[in-house]
């Protein structure tokens, strides 16, 4: 659902959509959430933080693909938008130190060239330890 | 992880955060780690990768040594 609105839906939405009841589909996000394909928000269950690549809240990196926009929760996870949906991006972003504007753009599959560089602050063998954080 | 303009500003962000620096990657790399992670994710078969395929990922790409090992306790 998230693909197609570019908003990540309540667990009493995903009940309707699917006609189960909203105990089953948060059973559903906790399961998902062991499997680390989906963060529930920490104080309302009901609501998904995270379905990564996807936010569920605005970020500092948006996507723009598909006429939609979408929220990544990181760097790494803008460009996951783009290439979970297959389709051409622009990821108009900042600089993490200066907050210059940077953007960044995926066409036919591949990033245009640019300088930019990610940093990961974090070693993969704790990425969820606080993968808010991360 | 965030993205910089360049070195020199992950430099200051990290001087300013009093965080170590961290290994950086390119913005190849990170399509690359974006396309093994995410490319079927819509998909019902999708799955995170396993600890084991991670370590081939990154080594695929270039990452390789204790930060990248998602078993590794160095970093603790």
């Amino acid at each position: 659902m998230i693909a197609d609105t570019g908003s990540a839906p309540t667990s009493a939405e995903v009940a309707k959509a699917l006609d189960l009841s909203e105990e089953n589909v948060r059973a559903a996000f906790a399961r998902l959430h062991t499997k680390r394909l989906l963060v529930p928000e920490p104080d309302d269950p009901s609501r998904i933080r995270m379905a990564p690549p996807f936010s569920g809240i605005p970020t500092a990196f948006p996507v723009e693909a598909l006429g939609k926009r979408y929220y990544a929760n990181c760097v790494w996870d803008a460009f996951g938008v783009a290439a979970a949906l297959h389709a051409d991006a622009i990821i108009p972003t900042a600089d993490g130190f200066s907050g210059e504007p940077l953007t960044l753009e995926v066409k036919s599959g591949a990033p245009i060239a640019q300088l930019s560089v990610a940093h990961f602050a974090v070693p993969a063998a704790h990425w969820w330890d606080d993968i808010v954080f991360t | 992880m965030l993205l910089f303009r360049s070195e020199e500003t992950v430099n200051e962000w990290c001087t300013a955060h009093k965080i170590r620096r961290r290994p950086l990657i390119n913005l190849d790399q990170l399509w690359q780690l974006a396309v093994h992670w995410y490319a079927n994710r819509l998909t019902v078969e999708s799955r995170r990768p396993r600890p084991d395929e991670m370590v081939s990922i990154f080594a695929s790409i270039g990452l390789t040594g204790p930060f990248w090992d998602p078993k590794s306790d160095q970093w603790r």
